[in-house]
């Protein structure tokens, strides 16, 4: 399935950029990460719990970006797997300056959803998976604009020399904007957006 | 006998139980018993390599017993599935393994098999599994299978499991010399059978006796049986297989052996605990089997009154990723697209093709709504052609009531000719039209133009084989209480084998059906049978019953005439007792005829003092006389040699919505001729489900897969069966009766017919109502719509 979108954040581009490619951001910012590890440089693993309808459940998976001419665009390849089925999803992710201090985000992303996501919820995807990816937008932007929020995400552990850093957010209040979206998102989705915009999640299964 | 039960409206016996909810199913054996539950592993991926299964964080789950990967089994468990049916023709034919080995061609093939204290824990254990896959790509519907741009198998060049070719005559020649030509390209789309109750096994492995008991949802018993044996490594007399009540099957349940059928089995043995398993509505859609899919393509050559000189058709059928069926369902395409009608020169072609899918075996009907969609699609534009009824050119086609037999000059799926035994088509068509009133319908339709409203007429013939062999057989027991014990090895889905059964066997023995009791599809009763499938069962079953019955008949007769000192041709059995007609005096109770038949050297009750050594038989023979046998049995085979076709015609008014494109059904109408009634009633339920299942098939079903062969709608959520609001309220059935020569009751099938007819049936009716031509089946209101706006 194809999804594609765009959205405006209220930062610069250059800004956006920096907060997109900082696991520290996107940890914090994806629905449903209880967990980011860096493997390589622009490379996560990661843990994203995340449902979709009735089906709900934790996804393990990575996401690598490639092709980053900064800072106007780069690839994002996504690959997730979880008991509710899989996901697997390659987003070009470009980033255009408004000119007005504003950033425009377009994504286009083109997943495969597998497993009973892929049964069950697939005619919600689009819908949800953008509304996420809205939220998430919304998330990044509110990192930008106050990144004492990030400044609270520090590693969980550091091992030299490959620099693998694992990244767990704060504990979030329920009811946050996080907590809401991935509640009612459809993971799946919602994670192929993300992935797009991010590094993304695995969430895919719908 | 006092009022013969064939041909009446008897209750079905089995209705009590069932709608009180006493029905007992896979799902309610062991109830109340500590069996193990297993839940099954499924591939997310139509098309993947298998690089990894890390089964360890199941191990640790409290609750799970065992896990099983491929690399499990052993033996004959770790060789391939069995190919069922092979076909000369079929050179590629794959089937899948019990767990899948090294590669995934379906999303939803089974990858491993958690056996856990509960359903809950086993399905919480699956999801802890870990596999890695290397997704490859997926070759999703016959376009891209045909492109074989990628293959399903590497192994299968273009994707192609099998071509075939039947003809009978030059139809291309014929083609190139007719008066008239016309080429059609026809889509139908995927279905499936989706029985309310899916599939289901359980096992009990009995150390003490050595004896493994299975019960399935399956319609065949002795089919399951067989393959358990084979796949286990176990003696064929150490295996039961028991079929319970069964919430449907509609095809998709002669298929076996599915691989639970055998995990299920292996696992209790290996456990030395029940286990059971009975999927989930989900598994039903992504890891039983569809049906349908076909694109064909016909050339027709025709002359000025529509007769058909040459027919040429080829067609692509779409089996999903493995043929454990063979080729059953394109050969029925292939040959029951003929119809009623009687073409000069005939030719079919077929590629039956892998896609990544999920497997295609028999959904009622079984190619046949294929068939007859491409045969009838044809003959609606023939006649719009030449500008003539549609009628009118069925008719001069038709194969005529003094022309059978008749023979084809094609191999039908049974291997045998082609060959109709019996039918009357021009009076079916006769009284279909008076039915639906499709000579007033012109002025119909003004009437309704006038009121703003649109709407179309569809008619739509076919023939059905049925009967298919090669053999069923039957026991009947009279026990010493006179009550009557049959066993025939079939299954039943709730089509009411043991009320008509009980009709035949009261009939013939003279009992009381109340005194009847009928069991089917357990093998302890009866370890040789075939199956349920191909509109068969009464046919064969019911010819097996009745030949079974009539031997218990003649030794109850002879017995009797000897204790009653009279010629056998003098009595008559009526109630249970036999009597010599005209003289009600003398008379004896089949009961104790039952008695009689068994000479005992133990009394165990005052019924059996009278058949001690001492008080029966003749002292200068053996007590059992030579070529007798103790009890009062009867056992008996049906094998026809070859299969009956039943036949008829639907028709149907539609209304289509001149802004929605929602199309109402506003009058069905059924010609039906299966030769004799059993009952009619139950052959009225058939048709009116069949009809049911048909709307759902041409108007709203179908397996929406996405690219990377996903199966987006695979719940009730998402594919549309139809409610009872959208099954014509009344639907007008009129019979023929053209019995069958082949058959000692001159029967016929009619479990499939209802639903044969539908998408060629509502493709016509819609055609007419738009003045659009239709191609494509099923067709919702959307594509409808669509239609009108690419038309206007």
């Amino acid at each position: 399935m194809r999804i594609t979108g765009e959205n405006t954040i209220a930062a610069p581009v250059q800004q956006v950029w920096d907060a997109l490619l900082d696991p520290r951001v996107l940890v914090r910012t994806i629905p449903g990460c209880s967990r980011l590890e860096e493997t390589a440089e622009h490379a996560y693993a990661m843990t994203v719990t995340a449902g979709v309808a009735a089906i709900k459940g934790t996804y393990d998976g990575t996401c690598a970006l490639s092709d980053l001419h900064e800072p106007s665009s780069l690839t994002m390849r996504l690959d997730g797997s979880g008991a509710p089925g899989t996901v697997g999803a390659t987003v070009e992710v470009s980033f255009g300056d408004n000119g007005d201090g504003t950033t425009l985000l377009h994504y286009d992303a083109d997943a495969v959803v597998g497993g009973m996501v892929g049964g069950v919820g697939q005619r919600m995807l689009t819908s949800v998976s953008k509304r996420m990816a809205a939220e998430f937008f919304t998330q990044v932007e509110r990192a930008i604009t106050d990144p004492s929020q990030v400044e609270e995400v520090a590693p969980a552990t550091v091992s030299e020399p490959k620099g693998d850093r694992v990244f767990t957010p704060p504990s979030r209040p329920p009811g946050s904007l996080n907590e809401r979206s991935f509640l009612t998102g459809i993971a799946v989705g919602a994670g192929l957006v993300l992935l797009g915009v991010v590094a993304g999640r695995i969430t895919r299964r719908v | 006998m006092t009022t013969k039960l064939f041909g009446t409206k008897v209750p079905r016996v089995e209705d009590d139980r069932l709608l009180r909810g006493q029905g007992r199913y896979v799902g309610d054996v062991f109830s109340g018993q500590d069996a193990l539950h297993a839940a099954v592993l499924r591939s997310p991926h139509a098309h993947a390599r298998i690089l990894d299964i890390d089964v360890e964080p199941v191990l640790d789950v409290e609750g799970v017993v065992a896990v099983y990967t491929y690399d499990d089994l052993e033996d004959a468990m770790g060789e391939p599935l069995p190919l069922l049916i092979p076909h000369p023709t079929l050179t590629h034919g794959r089937t899948q393994y019990a767990l899948a080995k090294d590669e995934v061609n379906y999303a939803g093939e089974a990858v491993a098999f958690v056996v856990a204290t509960d359903r809950y824990v086993a399905e919480d254990a699956v999801a802890r599994i870990r596999v890695r896959y290397e997704p490859l790509p997926a070759v999703v519907g016959i376009a891209a299978s045909r492109a074989a741009e990628h293959l399903v198998h590497d192994d299968v060049p273009g994707n192609v499991g099998a071509r075939m070719e039947q003809h009978n005559g030059d139809a291309p020649a014929e083609i190139a010399k007719a008066p008239h030509t016309l080429t059609l390209d026809l889509d139908v789309e995927r279905s499936a059978c989706t029985p309310l109750e899916g599939r289901g096994v359980a096992a009990r492995w009995d150390p003490d006796q050595q004896r493994l008991q299975v019960w399935s949802s399956t319609q065949t018993a002795t089919g399951v049986r067989a393959a358990v044996a084979a796949k286990l490594g176990l003696d064929l007399r150490a295996v039961d297989v028991i079929t319970p009540d069964v919430g449907g099957g509609f095809g998709v349940k002669i298929n076996h052996p599915w691989p639970e059928e055998l995990l299920v089995p292996l696992a209790a043995m290996r456990l030395g605990r029940p286990v059971s398993y009975v999927e989930d509505r989900r598994e039903h859609f992504v890891a039983s089997a569809h049906e349908r899919a076909q694109v064909q393509h016909i050339e027709v050559g025709f002359d000025d009154e529509g007769r058909l000189l040459g027919l040429d058709v080829m067609f692509w059928h779409d089996h999903g990723a493995y043929t454990p069926y063979g080729l059953i369902v394109p050969i029925i395409t292939s040959t029951q697209l003929l119809g009623p009608y009687k073409p000069r020169a005939y030719r079919v072609v077929f590629e039956s093709i892998y896609t990544n899918t999920v497997i295609v075996t028999p959904y009622r009907g079984a190619g046949r709504p294929q068939g007859v969609y491409a045969m009838e699609r044809t003959m609606d534009a023939i006649a719009a052609y030449l500008g003539k009824d549609r009628t009118e050119v069925r008719a001069v086609n038709f194969i005529q009531p003094d022309e059978f037999p008749y023979e084809h000059g094609l191999v039908f799926q049974d291997g045998r000719p082609l060959t109709y035994d019996s039918g009357d088509y021009p009076a079916s068509l006769e009284k279909i039209k008076q039915l639906v009133g499709w000579d007033e319908f012109p002025q119909y339709r003004k009437e309704m133009a006038a009121q703003g409203r649109r709407v179309g007429i569809g008619l739509a013939c076919y023939v059905e084989g049925t009967g298919v062999g090669p053999y069923e057989g039957a026991h009947v027991h009279i026990e010493t209480s006179g009550k009557v014990k049959v066993a025939t090895g079939l299954t039943s889905q709730g089509q009411g084998h043991q009320t008509v059964f009980a009709q035949l066997v009261a009939d013939e023995l003279g009992v009381r059906f109340e005194d009847v009791e009928v069991v089917t599809g357990d093998t302890r009763r009866m370890p040789y049978a075939v199956g349920t499938f191909a509109s068969r069962a009464a046919v064969m079953s019911g010819s097996a019953i009745h030949l079974a019955a009539k031997r218990a008949k003649e030794k109850a007769l002879r017995i009797a005439a000897e204790a009653l000192e009279a010629d056998v041709d003098d009595l008559e059995i009526t109630d249970g007792v036999v009597s010599v007609k005209g003289a009600p005096g003398a008379s004896i109770s089949l009961g104790t005829v039952a008695v009689l038949s068994n000479p005992l050297r133990y009394a165990f009750d005052e019924a059996s003092k009278s058949a001690t050594q001492f008080a029966v038989g003749d002292p200068d023979k053996p007590p059992v006389a030579p070529g007798e046998e103790p009890g009062l049995e009867g056992k008996d085979f049906y094998s026809p040699e070859r299969s009956t076709f039943a036949s008829g015609m639907h028709a149907v008014i539609v209304e289509t919505d001149p802004d929605t494109a929602e199309i109402t059904i506003l009058k069905y109408a059924v010609v039906h001729d299966c030769g004799h009634l059993i009952n009619p009633m139950i052959v009225e339920g058939q048709i009116h489900g069949g009809v049911a299942q048909g709307v759902g098939g041409a108007l709203y079903e179908r397996m929406v897969y996405d690219e990377n062969g996903q199966l987006q709608n695979a719940s009730f959520m998402d594919f549309l069966m139809p409610y009872v609001s959208e099954v014509p309220e009344t639907i007008d059935i009129d019979h023929l009766e053209t019995p069958s020569p082949l058959n000692p009751l001159g029967i016929k099938g009619a479990g499939e017919a209802g639903v044969i007819p539908s998408a060629a049936l509502f493709a016509s009716a819609i055609e007419d109502a738009e003045g659009i031509e239709i191609t494509a089946m099923p067709i919702s209101p959307s594509d409808l719509f669509t239609l009108r706006e690419e038309h206007r």
